[in-house]
């Protein structure tokens, strides 16, 4: 029981870390537009 | 070579034209570029360094293939610009838009919301985990969880939750009541009571709960509101991101112009991949890309000498040539935009309805939650709490308010995918209960373009004469029957032009006054073939010639006619041309009920006989002689041609210029009534069945939010499956639709 002690602070960490990854993923504009490759997929010559 | 392609790119150092591209804040401009030459992450970085060298910056984004140029009021655009185009990267500069910027910007903030409140509830429903099974044996560990349930809960739902708080804020302060309004007390109540009480160590916590409910409700209103921005989307984005200058072809040079001065009649060149600028009769054949116009997705061909609309895309491999016939506001992309504005400015009716309603409903909330938990008192603090948290949550009315927006939201956007815009998405709601449709003939039933088949002089002048006359007198109308006219070269300027709806155009030409119009006597009718209108042009000393015009019918008119006979709906042709014609066109298309030589009054009259009857119209039409008639109709759609397109104010917009979309959307609409009445009753019934379990506190807060958040969804969802091609006609262009 005693290890949770440390595991369960770097689970926090862990999430603290995926939120602020989403956070920049979305402002950057990653997922603006979903759909873009599959309509450009006949571009790339 | 090179020196050319500098000389074209230094237009951009003009100051007014500079002023429309790039966003400044003083020191640094930012610019909006499309790089078509970018294929890969090398390209990207090729690019960087190349801007670097100047002392700009570049944010490329290989996916939208665009950049974002920041570079200091030193450096000069056109510099940049001839280095990328040197380095083959095509640059094409787009408008800024700040409208659209802070709307994606919006968007990416309520994705980021969303995902970090599903995050975070995931996160905290871990740590509460081991609590579901009674209390943790380690007091220690016990202490640890609540600790982390509060860490973790406090962006869940402070940040994330803030659009409600917000929203409740704003309504509280402007003294009504809205759904945020529960929504909000209840997430403050439930996070404040568990903080309290990890706080002192004893009693349950709610962060599950709000985590949890913060997420769905979140996920569901996204869902709505994407579905809704959808359908508008395409032609905003387009209109926001138009291109800035086009190629004026002169004495065969080729120049670069601001988009803004290029003029009707300009010759022009669209480079392969570009937008086309205006919209122009075309030199040639082309492939065109109508997409963002239409929602056909295919590439449409058009031949020589047809119309092509600005702001579709180029797709053939040789530079295009067109002639501008409409630029800037009054090409047919600026138009329909005006129209989504001026129709978005307004809330909706059946939205104020619904708005007031729920607010009523939330007031009957608060007050039972009040009392609910002012009865179970008597339990204690903790059953007191738990019966308000459970009421607020379970009966917050969000799926009662999402039944009708939700499914307006899917139709519109299925009916954006098959060519029909939808500018008022309320009026949807009457789509269902239509038993007559008003066709107006010319440029609905029929094409909007007249041909010339003949002139025939009546005096001493020559028809070609003759012909230049009218061409003069019709110069620069946008009426129907002026357009074969366009095309008519003429030396001759006319003075002092007065249109008269219906009655046809008069004006001065080197000092004699000359009319243009419909003639009126049967006489001559009974030679003329029958599909033809006829128009007398006349000098000071009477008549000169009669000018024979034919419109060709539309290929899909008498199915599209015959579909809404299927739906037992009544249709009329009322038209202002003769009989002839008129009886030519009803019986090629199937409509039996002609009544011609109709001036915009009658046709109104008749409209009104029709209503003041319990009838509910739908009238079509198209030109400004329609205005006031589709203005005055239950519903009124439109074809897209003509300049008075904004000002016709039409309810629906038949951009792929179908006629079998009036089906269509009665057929969807019927679909979307089903759709709501069903929604109504699951979210009356719900509401109703888990307010009395929430009063007696037999529900426990989590699976109140449960209840509410799946109640929200299943009404989102019904409504989302409108879009499914469900048996619909038009049915196979499900590509559109996905």
């Amino acid at each position: 029981m005693a290890s949770l002690y440390l595991l369960i602070p770097l689970g926090l960490l862990v999430v603290m870390g995926a939120i602020v990854l989403f956070f920049h993923a979305s402002e950057s504009g990653q997922f603006d537009q979903l759909d873009r490759q599959q309509q450009r997929m006949p571009d790339d010559q | 070579m090179e020196a050319e392609a500098a000389r074209d790119w230094r237009i951009f150092d003009r100051p007014e034209l500079r002023a429309a591209v790039a966003s400044s804040d003083g020191r640094r401009q930012e610019v909006l570029v499309a790089l078509d030459g970018i294929h890969c992450g090398a390209c990207v970085a090729r690019s960087g360094k190349l801007m670097s060298a100047r002392g700009a910056q570049a944010e490329v984004n290989l996916a939208t293939r665009t950049a974002t140029l920041r570079f200091p009021s030193t450096v000069s655009l056109s510099t940049l610009l001839a280095d990328l185009d040197a380095a083959g990267f095509a640059p094409r500069v787009l408008a800024h838009d700040d409208a659209l910027d802070a709307q994606a910007r919006e968007r990416r903030r309520a994705l980021a919301r969303i995902g970090i409140a599903v995050i975070c509830a995931m996160q905290v429903m871990m740590l509460a985990w081991p609590g579901y099974f009674g209390e943790v044996p380690d007091p220690g560990i016990a202490r640890l969880l609540r600790w982390a349930q509060w860490i973790v809960a406090t962006p869940g739902v402070l940040w994330a939750g803030w659009p409600f708080f917000a929203n409740a804020l704003r309504a509280v302060r402007s003294r009504t009541l809205n759904m945020d309004v529960p929504v909000a007390l209840s997430l403050v109540i439930a996070y404040v009571a568990s903080a309290a009480r990890t706080l002192t160590g004893s009693g349950d916590l709610y962060f599950d709960a709000a985590t949890m409910f913060v997420a769905v409700l979140l996920a569901g209103r996204h869902l709505e509101g994407a579905t809704r921005a959808k359908a508008g989307e395409r032609l905003r984005r387009l209109a926001g991101r138009r291109i800035m200058t086009a190629r004026r072809i002169v004495q065969d040079i080729t120049e670069t112009i601001p988009l803004d001065q290029v003029r009707t009649g300009d010759l022009l060149e669209v480079p392969p991949g570009e937008e086309l600028p205006a919209d122009g009769r075309l030199l040639g054949g082309a492939e065109l890309d109508e997409s963002l116009l239409t929602g056909e997705s295919r590439p449409v061909l058009r031949k020589k000498d047809d119309v092509a609309l600005a702001g579709s895309l180029h797709l053939g491999r040789s530079p295009l040539l067109m002639r501008a016939t409409a630029v800037g506001a009054s090409t047919q992309l600026a138009q329909i935009t005006r129209l989504l504005q001026g129709a978005e400015a307004g809330r909706p009716r059946v939205q104020q309805i619904a708005d007031r309603l729920a607010g009523w409903f939330t007031g009957l909330v608060l007050l039972l939650a009040v009392a609910g938990a002012a009865f179970a008192a008597r339990h204690g603090f903790d059953a007191a709490l738990q019966v308000a948290l459970a009421v607020l949550v379970a009966s917050c009315p969000c799926a009662l308010s999402l039944a009708v927006p939700a499914a307006l939201a899917a139709v519109t956007s299925k009916l954006a995918a098959n060519g029909v815009l939808v500018a008022r998405p309320d009026r949807l709601l009457r789509l269902p209960e239509i038993d007559v449709v008003l066709f107006d003939k010319t440029g609905t039933l029929t094409l909007p373009d007249f041909r010339i088949d003949n002139v025939l002089p009546l005096g001493a002048m020559g028809a070609g004469r003759c012909l230049q006359i009218a061409a003069a007198l019709e110069a620069g109308s946008a009426h129907p029957l002026a357009r074969p006219f366009a095309t008519v070269a003429t030396p001759l300027k006319a003075h002092g032009i007065v249109a008269t709806p219906g009655q046809g155009v008069q004006g001065v030409i080197e000092g004699r006054h000359y009319r243009l119009g419909r003639t009126w006597d049967e006489t001559h009718g009974e030679a003329t073939q029958a599909a033809t209108t006829t128009i007398e042009l006349s000098g000071p000393d009477g008549p000169l010639a009669r000018i024979d015009l034919s419109v060709p019918v539309r290929a899909d008119a008498s199915q599209a006619v015959g579909d809404l006979r299927h739906r037992h709906i009544r249709t009329f042709m009322l038209t202002g041309d003769g009989r002839a014609a008129a009886e030519h066109v009803g019986k090629a298309v199937g409509i039996a009920s002609v009544e011609f030589r109709q001036s915009p009054a009658d046709k109104l009259e008749r409209l009104h006989h029709l209503q003041s009857h319990g009838k509910v119209v739908l009238a079509a039409g198209d030109g400004i002689n329609d205005a006031p008639f589709l203005a005055a109709a239950d519903v009124s759609v439109a074809m897209p041609q003509g300049a008075a397109l904004a000002q016709s104010k039409a309810d629906l917009v038949l951009v792929g210029e179908r006629l079998a979309g009036i089906g269509l959307a009665i057929d969807l609409a019927r679909q979307a009534r089903r759709r709501i009445r069903q929604n109504l009753a699951w979210a009356l019934v719900y509401n109703l069945t888990i307010l009395s379990s929430a009063m007696s506190g037999h529900l426990p807060p989590w699976l109140a939010a449960l209840g509410m958040s799946v109640s929200s969804l299943l009404v989102v969802g019904n409504s989302l499956r409108l879009r499914v091609p469900a048996g619909t006609r038009n049915g196979g262009t499900a590509e559109g639709v996905a």
